[in-house]
């Protein structure tokens, strides 16, 4: 990226959306600060709190790379994963259990937990190599479910009964707790950043077009001389590792994690996210997982009112699904790259 | 060796059930190469219609279930018609997300019509023989015959409508085997899974051949779905805890063999009974519903054409 | 793009020089009071949610017909968790930065009530659960409550009622959940039972996802127990004594109060009869006031209410009776709420103690509920009936 990509880049929509975004949290406060004075004068509006909405932006934020991790696996490579939640599992027990019973700081668990994530990727990678297509999306989905009954069973390691680890501390960076959620706004975002680049320097290299070609037709890449396995396994521990690295920040972020935070309807959410915004593409990932993200915000609200619609949020997650396949196979905002 | 032949009973019956769902997804895949996940959900709308019919119609309980048994072929063809037919010729993973997209707004809908809410089938309605049966207040000799049961060695009871099961996946298998092997029907379902497009050639309308098949194997998951619902309970979520099991059975049978979803039915719901029943600590029952899981993952790394199926090194 | 900046910064300025605060901050909107219930409305616990919902709603429309608090009208918010974290994270965000919100009933499910106990700690406002059992849901916060007892208590208390009322019942086979609620429970039977000499001869889990019980109960039948203590739901706990009948164990079953539940009769059938199970709170023996209550509920929604209504009904009176005795106009929001907890907190003893229709409810220093009594009933005729022998003290 040289100079002058980045001056053709700065055009007044783009300042306006970068400053939105890096000022956001101040925004947020600013509504709340008028709330507040409002308040004084007995006026009351029916808006949610600024800090509110801020913690449902981070929400959104976490999903958003999650969903631009799964991306590498569905989207690049073309191999449906349903146990994506697996490796948010392990990365989310690892930074906690690290931080809990050994006293970590968030610092050092971080890179632990990726590291493990990715691991762990390729501990599930290796035997599915050969597998594609609908095996490979079965064993996956096991693969999670197996995770999920072991932190709920194996009480010795998790050190509290269904998989709680509870009181875990809050960041800290020089001294500073980081417990606002406009703490957690820019650091989500500082992640959220470094997966995006990280994930977009790696599709427009040699390696996301090797893994294109293994999508497209896995016998021709290899007889071009791709090494379709470690390709394949290089997919599985980098989306795995952005995965472990989302569960990284949950762990402190929520302050517990349970194994019912890790069930396969979050997997499927995630997919759902890829899906609508376009696999194979980073920005239909954030797209898919912004819409869905507050979605879900928003008809919980609704939904409260009307207890017998209880299953109206997933019923229309299935429609969505179902009518994308039909209509729009590559998303419904961006083509396939 | 009283608890051992006990929980081989316990393994049949199971077995049983996993092997009628099984049926239903191999059925299809042995045909259009798909994993059908909507298929346990149309097991758990079988209950849910038999449950209704019986209660908010009532019907007799002879009557609800073909009634049950069309409503679900119906949604079956429907199902085809709607999701799965426009995405025949477009690539496998659409139609993998599709049918999970179905699967889940099924349970929902379910959900939504029905109330999360655990039923049971009510008693009253059901033929005799498959109530429950009131524990008699003095032991039975062995063998004895009771209204309901069957009085078995060590004290404990077989219910005539656990048989039923167990004999109900045996008639099935028989069945469907020679329907696919001597029927006409089942000479163009066989030609279809062969290769359609030479099938469609030859003149045989293979889209009707699959909606046939996507009823048979509704109408038998609804079957299945109501023997669940008399035995167990009625739930939204019935449908994919069970159909999951099911599906790790069909794989281990080798998906797309009836035989092999018999088998391998049996196979899980042994693994299941006997690992929570015999490995100790706890160890056993805690990690009950993850042996499927256990079984299928290992067969599928290791002979993912199952212990009956064509071999074929992978599927793409 | 501009237009919307421009009026976004004027109606700021407008708000911060023109809305000059006349007096200090009065959070209450035309005279009103709101209190926020959280609970699963939606979900797999669905059927608590509901009964939560009713049990705060009958309690405010109680308190409005009498006049309101000190002449305002209570109104509820509700907010559904799903009985999820990540939900509950979001409802309780939600209801702490509100500045209309005073105090929060709820969560129900204790994986709920952990995740938010951080967050209402943080924005100073009081957490009042009526449902969450987990033995760790008031520890490390000033800011949360709950009006009934814990599991460590109930799995005790069921282990001593064996061995002091149920002398026939030498061994005991336990069954449980293999969540919070039922592993918690069973941890603490378990503890009491070893204390006491009571013998446990098998302990077997099972998933709340399975319907099939006959391997567990075949290998617990081997071990010829004498009382099976059920720990878990009342679904499960149906098809549990069900099988069980079915696989020839003729031993007596003991529930807890996740059993309380009519849906419990209605899938175990026949074989519900005889079994023991505790409860927090019965309506036979509340007294006359909760008589009254029962009355009015089964009138408003047609159906008897159940302990989690009736607990939910105490939790919001006790948020009512601290805002009537500490609510001040004059105050800001943060010092309002700050009195709420403040009240609570020195009920902590029997005398100081809020009196409702669930018995008596004060708090130790950490906001879990003492010496409330744990009631016995029995399943007799197909009913529900209080057992002949309770604990009361």
């Amino acid at each position: 990226m040289n100079l002058e990509t980045i001056r053709d880049q700065l055009t007044t929509k783009n300042i306006i959306f970068g400053l939105l975004i890096c000022f956001f949290p101040l925004l947020m406060y600013a509504v709340d600060y008028i709330t507040l004075l409002l308040s004084y004068r007995n006026i009351y509006l029916p808006t949610p709190s600024g800090d509110y909405i801020l913690r449902i932006v981070v929400q959104v934020a976490l999903y958003t790379l999650l969903a631009v991790g799964l991306n590498i696996v569905c989207g690049f490579t073309g191999l449906l994963d349903l146990g994506y939640v697996g490796f948010y599992l392990v990365g989310g027990y690892t930074a906690g259990l690290l931080m809990v019973r050994l006293g970590f700081s968030y610092w050092m668990v971080l890179p632990l937990a990726v590291l493990n994530g990715a691991l762990w990727g390729l501990m599930r990678g290796a035997p599915t190599l050969r597998l594609t297509g609908d095996y490979f999306a079965i064993v996956t989905f096991g693969f999670a479910e197996l995770l999920f009954r072991m932190v709920k069973n194996e009480i010795w390691l998790i050190g509290d009964i269904n998989g709680f680890v509870k009181n875990i501390p809050h960041v800290s960076l020089f001294g500073i707790k980081l417990n606002q959620n406009w703490h957690h706004y820019y650091h989500i975002l500082i992640l959220l950043a470094l997966v995006i680049f990280v994930t977009y320097r790696l599709q427009h290299s040699r390696i996301g077009r090797a893994w294109v070609a293994i999508r497209e037709d896995e016998q021709a890449a290899s007889s071009m001389g791709i090494n379709v396995s470690r390709y394949k396994s290089l997919a599985f521990a980098v989306s795995a590792a952005i995965g472990a690295l989302g569960g990284a920040f949950l762990a402190p972020f929520w302050s517990i994690i349970s194994a019912g935070t890790f069930q396969f309807w979050e997997s499927i959410l995630i997919l759902c996210m890829v899906i609508l915004g376009g696999k194979g593409s980073i920005k239909g990932a954030v797209i898919g997982a912004v819409i869905l993200g507050s979605l879900s915000e928003i008809l919980r609200e609704v939904l409260s009112n009307f207890p017998q619609f209880s299953g109206a949020r997933y019923l229309l997650f299935g429609i969505i699904l179902v009518l994308l396949m039909r209509y729009r196979p590559d998303g419904l905002i961006f083509k396939k790259t | 060796m009283e608890q051992f032949s006990e929980q081989l009973i316990n393994a049949l019956v199971l077995g049983g059930i996993y092997a009628l769902i099984a049926v239903g997804y191999t059925m299809v895949y042995g045909i259009i190469e798909l994993i059908n996940f909507a298929h346990g959900e149309i097991f758990m709308f079988g209950a849910y219609f038999a449950f209704t019919l019986v209660t908010d119609f009532n019907l007799p309980f002879w009557v609800a279930v073909p009634i049950s048994m069309l409503l679900c072929a119906g949604i079956g063809m429907l199902m085809d018609l709607i999701a799965y037919r426009p995405l025949r010729n477009a690539a496998r993973l659409s139609a993998l997300i599709t049918a999970i997209g179905v699967s889940i707004g099924l349970q929902n809908l379910a959900r939504i019509i029905w109330g999360a809410r655990q039923r049971p089938f009510p008693s009253e309605s059901l033929p005799a023989f498959l109530r429950q049966g009131i524990p008699p207040s003095e032991p039975l000799p062995a063998f004895a015959l009771t209204e309901t049961a069957i009085a078995l060695p060590g004290g404990a009871f077989l219910p005539y409508r656990d048989l039923c099961i167990i004999l109900l996946a045996l008639v099935l298998m028989i069945a469907l085997n020679r329907l696919v092997s001597l029927t006409k029907i089942g000479k163009a379902m066989r030609a279809c899974a062969q290769n359609r497009v030479a099938a469609n050639l030859m003149g045989i309308n293979t889209n009707q051949v699959i909606v046939t098949t996507f009823a048979i194997g509704s109408a038998l998951g609804a079957v299945a779905g109501v023997m669940v619902g008399v035995k167990e309970i009625i739930e939204p979520t019935m449908g994919y805890y069970k159909g999951v099991a099911a599906f790790a059975a069909a794989v281990l049978g080798g998906i797309g063999n009836i035989t092999g979803a018999m088998v391998g039915g049996l196979l899980i719901g042994f693994a299941e009974v006997f690992g929570a029943g015999y490995i100790p600590y706890g160890y056993g029952s805690g990690y009950r519903v993850a042996i499927a899981y256990i079984v299928m993952i290992i067969v599928i790394i290791i002979r993912p054409s199952g212990l009956f199926g064509k071999s074929t090194a992978t599927r793409a | 793009m501009k237009n919307w900046l421009i009026g976004l910064l004027v109606v700021g300025l407008v708000s911060v020089f023109g809305c000059q605060p006349t007096s200090k901050d009065q959070q209450t909107t035309q005279g009103e009071i709101r209190i926020a219930v959280a609970g699963p409305f939606t979900g797999n616990a669905a059927a608590f949610g509901e009964m939560i919902k009713r049990g705060a709603e009958l309690r405010a429309k109680h308190v409005n017909d009498a006049g309101g608090i000190n002449g305002m009208k209570l109104t509820l918010i509700p907010g559904d968790d799903t009985g999820t974290e990540k939900e509950a994270i979001s409802v309780a965000t939600r209801f702490a930065t509100d500045r209309r919100i005073l105090a929060v009933v709820g969560h129900f499910n204790s994986a709920c009530s952990l995740a938010g106990k951080g967050i209402y700690k943080a924005n100073g406002i009081v957490a009042l659960s009526p449902g969450s059992t987990n033995v760790s849901v008031c520890e490390g916060s000033d800011w949360t409550f709950r009006n009934l007892y814990r599991d460590d208590f109930q799995g005790e208390f069921i282990a001593n009622y064996i061995k002091d009322y149920m002398k026939a019942f030498q061994t005991v086979a336990i069954l449980f959940d293999n969540d919070d609620y039922g592993r918690g429970l069973r941890d603490g039977f378990s503890a009491a039972a070893e204390k006491i000499g009571l013998e446990i001869v098998a302990s077997e889990a099972y998933d709340r996802d399975n319907t099939d019980f006959k391997a567990q109960l075949t290998s617990i039948k081997a071990k010829n127990p004498d009382l099976i203590f059920i720990s878990g739901l009342y679904g499960q706990a149906g098809l549990i004594a069900k099988q069980a009948r079915e696989a020839g164990i003729t031993a007596q079953f003991f529930g807890a109060d996740g059993v309380d539940s009519p849906d419990f009769l209605i899938i175990a059938g026949a074989a519900a009869e005889g079994t023991y199970l505790t409860t927090p709170f019965t309506f036979e023996l509340g007294g006359e006031k909760a008589q009254q209550v029962a009355l009015s509920f089964q009138e408003e929604y047609g159906v008897p209410p159940d302990t989690w209504a009736a607990l939910t009904y105490d939790a919001v009176g006790m948020i009512v009776e601290a805002v009537e005795k500490t609510h001040n106009k004059d105050a800001s929001l943060a010092e309002n709420r700050k009195a709420i907890r403040d009240h609570l907190a020195s009920l902590d003893t029997p005398e100081e103690g809020y009196k409702g229709i669930t018995g008596l409810t004060y708090f130790d220093k950490n906001g879990d509920t003492v010496n409330k009594p744990a009631y016995v009933k029995i399943v007799k005729d197909g009913e529900f009936t209080t057992a002949p022998d309770q604990v009361l003290d």
